[in-house]
């Protein structure tokens, strides 16, 4: 039996759940102790936070860790979310936490953070499952942004970020002072652009029925609903409808004491409320479904992942690669190419794996920047490169991390262009040394699989790949002609030789 | 809708909470003036009347007095000005305190007597050979620590400190003519009020100590000559108000507020009857106290004495046989009670049952090396309590003990304070209250580090966590494992800690923020029920019933044909009888040998009916003011245990007193009925059921121990 501590330094919360890990696959929440400190509103604004402010944090961390001993947890995560990362000074203020209370607190990239959401989600196993065999959308609703990320056919294939988070919602209504009566309107004004223009773009003609709810302020009301029965967490439609019917009605702080909402999360209730049926009425849904789990759950999932003790029937990966193909489809970018690409590259990746010493995580990243690699040929043809980069730089992939996605960036880049060498790129990369030598070996792969299709008629869609003395040898069979591969090879395996020390030949065993 | 409910608070269907709590301590006056109750037992039950009294004074009767003086004239449920109420209290008590000592003079001093022992009334009535030796009393033990007082022009008039006894007395200067002056002295609370004296012949006879001082009182003003010399005794505004929000350190505040709350206004005076008309004068004048706080005693003023008299030895066939707390049957004596608990959840019923259990769960946590943490809140401890030696004990075994000591606990204050400082010092995290709220709930948390989890062991009751009170008190309490009141309790600490609130509650409902919404919907369900034609029944018993919105829904329910019983021993605003209103509700109210403490509730719905147990009344205060738990008890055996302890006391023939359409209380009528007393069928029944027990356990055969740690 293992305990563990997750805390969650969120925009509005300071949130720490305590779980126990027993036997196989078993992750039992056993306490969950929640601190209202706002730490968005400020950070949004200022971008710093106020000393006492940074006290208070300090005190309940101090607190936590007490409570962390008591518990005697085997291993704790602290993860930062929005209003961590939005801290222009926000390493010296982990610094000092750490100095203060031994407490370290890693900050998550957004997209780190909904993957980890989503994990938690998908944690809960057989719901998750039959939720998403129909059109789903999960809406993560935080402080400083909400995540809508869409499945298709049981994989996520793409997930968007819009700035309308309860806190920041509220933050802008306060500034303008309006009526009480207005509010309403306003919060549907503020959030329909941005939904239609995620509608527009991203849903098309997708028929979506389920949506999946993560925030703090909905999701124990649908959960109250039908506590105990297999309904549990489950809301059709119309139900949500009548609930929004209570909210409008005169006495809204009645509604909420009866519904067992506590007074002080009334008008982050409301907001997430109007915003939830604004979504609701955008997407036509017909049953929305809280699982009642938060970032803690995620950060505790992916603790028992690392360690093993928890094996999950879902396939995060095929996600981030559904992701990716979404990206490429939606660039127009040619699928039998990036699939051929794909094979070649995985197929070198593997053959030398003695060699490169890269693991699961770097196939993946390859596997991802193969399938990106012409993207940017939706812009322009000649800047290739450059406008790949930016693609895949300004697109989110749940389950990358931002130093992960820099790295797919740059080997699709560099595939195009010009390697920089790390003196030079360091300058403005977030990439640090390790990073660097695997974004150089996986470049100099994708760089020979790219140019052994450089007509893009897959001619070496079968070809052997062996290793022999520092040789990396390929055999084709094929009847082709390849003199063009053969030509343009020797420039493109320069980089290869240089990464690897070894020397890749093409061999060609014709059949007569 | 709207208008009938209006129609429900009517003032004319309430009751007002003062004088129904005065038709209380008449409930127990008249056991005190039953004559089948065994004569000591009633001097017991006098005492308490005087010692209600005396609360009842310093906090209600001060409170209408604020409100008077400020001049707010809201109305009371039952439609009365804080004005109105005082002039009704005032003639209510001075007939109550009338009765008490009609019935202390004529009822039990000449039973007394006829027993045996002698209260010599007044010192005058002392032989020559008790007069010396109570004179010798005097010089060797009273004098030295007295303080006598005297008022001149150069000595203003002296704190008369709130609730002492005291002998006022006008004196003149022994030299020339003079005018009358005032002294007075303290009757000093440090020596036994109840001084025995020296007999032969085996009858045995007393004296009161303000006797032996006023016989002396000449010794204490020797340059004076005494005029006439009276006893007499104040009572003060008492009631706290502690400004929190101003308060940094609450625990300071509070200090600071029992050292002034010596000083608040007179709102009582007891003088002796005859009292020196000058001398009464001056006191009122000094006092600043209008005539109707004035009582005449016919007798020793404070009552309370008769406890210690109680005390006195060789009356044992005066009284109740010394009832022993039993062993519950699930729990033998050095069980271990974790082991025990992961059974099946256990229900106590105290005093019938021991206390030890629970003091035990607390040692047993205290010394296990799985305990991880120990969680508790604390309301009124006993003094030296086994309770914080236990959690003292576990911070220092170096767990995490978290405490939370109420502090506003009236009249408690001084005990708690002590007690927390003590915790602290073992390395305890106290929590000293809530701003704004009294902590009255009794919630015990242990978390244990076991072999396939963390489990969750609690105990939750009715009663306090005192093993002093719980042998007199009837409480029920139940310690369980279940996971869902596990979750609930750990939530509960954490809002005690100033955590958020949890995102939901398993089992649990606390006041002040949704106790008083799950009373409403658990009352509002059986009613639903009789509407739609079902059977609709509620069972309650509880402390004190005056918190109007729960009485409309009772008067809703009773009007859609629930049937309602409910065993209020105190205070009840709720009218029965009332046609269209209140036709099928009871109120009985039981007052016996043990203060009726425990609040259980018990709803039909429909066919799965529920039963809970709270910390809490159906009070105004307790739902809105405080933290309250109420819990339920799933299990059905329990369940039943419950509802066996309803039934019986819905059968009571004996203690009980049934409330009438017309306010009073009256007795049930036993002719032709079989006299049943529920307390005493408990006692019974709790002995019969360790007896068994004991029977099973201890057969003919030897059971050789056959591992030894």
């Amino acid at each position: 039996m293992k305990t563990f501590a997750a805390i969650d330094v969120g925009s509005y919360e300071l949130a720490m759940k305590i779980f126990e890990f027993s036997g196989k696959n078993k992750m039992r929440e056993i306490d969950h102790i929640r601190h209202k400190i706002d730490l968005g509103t400020e950070t949004y604004s200022t971008g710093k936070l106020r000393c006492d402010k940074v006290d208070e944090l300090c005190n309940v961390l101090k607190e936590y860790k007490e409570i962390m001993q008591a518990y005697k947890v085997d291993g704790y995560r602290a993860y930062g979310t929005s209003a961590i990362r939005e801290m222009a000074n926000s390493a010296i203020v982990r610094g000092q936490i750490v100095q203060r209370t031994g407490i370290h607190i890693d900050v998550l990239s957004n997209s780190e953070q909904r993957f980890l959401d989503y994990k938690s989600i998908a944690s809960k196993g057989e719901r998750f499952n039959r939720i998403i065999e129909k059109g789903t959308v999960i809406v993560d609703i935080g402080g400083g942004s909400i995540q809508m990320s869409l499945f298709d056919k049981d994989a996520l294939v793409s997930t968007q970020n819009l700035k309308i988070g309860v806190l920041r919602i509220q933050e802008r209504i306060k500034s303008m002072n309006a009526a009480p009566s207005q509010t309403v309107n306003l919060i549907e004004e503020m959030v329909n652009a941005q939904i239609s223009v995620f509608k527009k773009f991203y849903l098309k003609d997708r028929d979506i029925e389920n949506i999946i709810v993560v925030d703090d302020y909905l999701s124990p009301w649908v959960a109250g609903r039908n506590r105990g029965t297999d309904k549990e967490g489950l809301a059709s439609r119309e139900e949500y409808k009548q609930f929004m019917e209570q909210l409008h009605v005169t006495n809204r702080s009645e509604f909420v004491r009866k519904a067992g909402i506590s007074e002080e999360a009334v008008s982050l209730l409301l907001i997430s409320a109007v915003l939830m049926n604004r979504i609701v009425d955008m997407l036509d849904a017909k049953l929305i479904w809280a699982p009642g789990v938060s970032l803690c759950d995620g950060i505790a999932y992916e603790y028992a992942e690392q360690k093993k003790m928890l094996i999950c029937d879902h396939d995060f990966e095929k996600d981030i690669l559904a992701c990716a193909k979404t990206i490429s489809k939606r660039y127009m970018g040619d699928k039998k190419r990036a699939e051929a690409l794909e094979h070649l590259s995985l197929s070198i990746f593997d053959s030398m794996k003695k060699i490169h010493g890269l693991g699961k995580r770097e196939r993946l990243y390859l596997q991802i920047a193969a399938i990106l690699h012409d993207c940017g040929k939706y812009i322009s043809l000649i800047n290739l490169g450059e406008c790949s980069y930016n693609i895949i730089m300004s697109t989110e992939i749940i389950g990358l991390s931002h130093a992960e996605r820099e790295l797919v960036a740059d080997v699709v880049k560099f595939n195009h262009e010009d390697f920089v060498y790390y003196e030079d790129l360091s300058k403005d990369s977030s990439l640090d040394k390790d990073a660097y030598l695997v974004m150089a070996k996986l470049t100099a792969i994708l760089k020979i699989a790219n140019g052994l299709d450089r007509s893009h008629k897959q001619k070496f869609k079968n070809a052997k790949i062996s290793l022999k003395d520092r040789e990396l040898i390929f055999q084709v069979d094929s009847q082709d002609d390849i003199t063009l591969e053969r030509g343009l090879f020797a420039y493109r395996s320069q980089f290869f030789e240089e990464v690897y020390n070894l020397k890749p030949v093409i061999r060609q065993k014709k059949t007569f | 809708m709207g208008e009938k409910k209006k129609g429900f608070e009517h003032p004319e269907y309430y009751t007002n909470r003062e004088l129904s709590w005065l038709l209380f301590d008449h409930r127990i006056l008249s056991e005190a003036r039953d004559k089948s109750i065994p004569l000591f037992e009633r001097l017991k039950f006098l005492s308490i009347t005087a010692s209600n009294l005396d609360e009842f004074f310093m906090i209600r009767v001060a409170s209408l007095k604020d409100m008077v003086n400020a001049g707010y004239t809201k109305c009371d449920i039952a439609g009365m000005t804080p004005g109105e109420q005082l002039a009704a209290l005032d003639k209510e008590i001075h007939e109550l305190v009338n009765l008490q000592y009609s019935t202390y003079n004529r009822s039990l001093l000449p039973l007394l007597e006829q027993n045996g022992l002698v209260v010599v009334k007044n010192h005058e009535a002392l032989t020559e050979k008790e007069g010396k030796f109570v004179d010798q009393y005097f010089e060797s033990n009273v004098y030295p620590v007295l303080t006598p007082m005297a008022v001149d022009s150069s000595r203003p008039f002296p704190l008369i400190r709130n609730k002492s006894l005291n002998i006022g007395a006008l004196v003149k200067k022994k030299s020339g003519k003079g005018e009358l002056e005032f002294a007075t002295v303290q009757v000093p609370s440090v020596l036994s009020r109840i001084v025995p004296l020296p007999t032969e012949d085996g009858e045995k006879k007393i004296i009161l100590l303000e006797e032996i001082i006023e016989r002396n009182i000449h010794k204490l003003f020797l340059n004076y000559d005494i005029v006439c010399a009276h006893h007499f005794r104040i009572m003060r505004n008492a009631d706290l108000t502690i400004e929190e929000d101003e308060a940094a350190d609450l625990l300071k505040e509070i200090e600071k507020q029992i050292r002034k709350r010596q000083w608040g206004e007179a709102i009582r005076l007891e003088v002796e009857n005859g009292m020196d008309k000058r001398l009464l004068k001056l006191l009122r004048k000094e006092l600043d106290i209008e005539e109707s706080g004035i009582y005449y005693i016919d007798g020793p003023l404070d009552l309370t004495f008769l406890m210690k008299m109680y005390g006195i030895e060789g009356f044992d066939r005066l009284k109740n046989k010394p009832y022993v707390p039993q062993q519950s049957p699930k729990l033998p004596a050095g069980c271990n009670l974790f082991e025990e608990i992961r059974k099946g959840d256990i229900l106590l019923h105290h005093p019938y049952q021991s206390f030890t259990p629970v003091v035990d769960f607390i040692r047993q946590a205290a010394a296990d090396p799985n305990v991880l943490a120990i969680k508790q809140t604390l309301y009124r401890v006993s003094g030296n309590s086994p309770i914080i030696a236990a959690l003292a004990q576990a911070a220092e075994n170096g767990k995490q003990v978290s405490v939370l000591v109420e502090l506003k606990a009236r009249f408690d204050e001084e005990n708690n304070i002590i007690w927390a400082r003590k915790l602290e010092k073992a390395g305890c995290h106290v929590i000293y209250g809530l701003v704004g709220l009294k902590t009255h709930s009794k919630i015990t948390l242990v978390v244990r580090r076991e072999e396939d989890g963390i489990r969750r062991y609690v105990h939750l009751g009715t009663g306090n966590y005192n093993d002093a009170t719980a042998k007199l008190y009837t409480d029920v309490g139940l310690l369980t494992c279940r996971e869902a009141i596990g979750e609930d309790a750990t939530a509960v600490f954490n809002m005690l800690s100033g955590y958020s609130e949890p995102l939901h509650w398993n089992r649990l409902s606390l006041a002040p923020l949704w106790l008083k919404d799950r009373f409403l919907y658990l009352i509002g369900r059986e009613k639903e029920n009789a509407l739609a034609g079902k059977e609709g029944r509620i069972i309650a018993k509880m402390n004190s019933l005056c918190d109007r919105d729960i009485i409309v829904a009772l008067y809703e329910a009773s009007a859609a044909g629930v049937k309602i019983d409910l065993i209020v021993r105190g205070i009840c605003c709720l009218k029965v009888g009332i046609p269209g209103v209140s036709e099928n509700i009871t109120v009985r109210s039981i007052v016996g040998n043990f203060l009726e403490h425990s609040r259980i509730f018990y709803f039909a719905n429909g066919c799965s009916e529920e039963i809970y147990c709270a910390s809490a009344d159906w009070m105004p205060r307790n739902l809105e003011r405080r933290v309250e738990i109420l819990f339920p008890v799933e299990e059905d055996e329990l369940k039943q245990e419950l509802m066996h302890i309803l039934d019986v006391q819905l059968r009571d023939t004996l203690k009980a007193q049934i409330l009438q359409p017309d306010g009073s209380y009256e007795k049930i009528d036993r002719r032709g009925k079989e006299t049943f007393c529920a307390q005493d069928a408990f006692c019974a029944e709790a002995m019969e059921r360790a007896e068994k027990k004991k029977e099973e356990t201890n057969g003919r055969v030897f059971i050789p121990e056959t591992h030894h740690e």
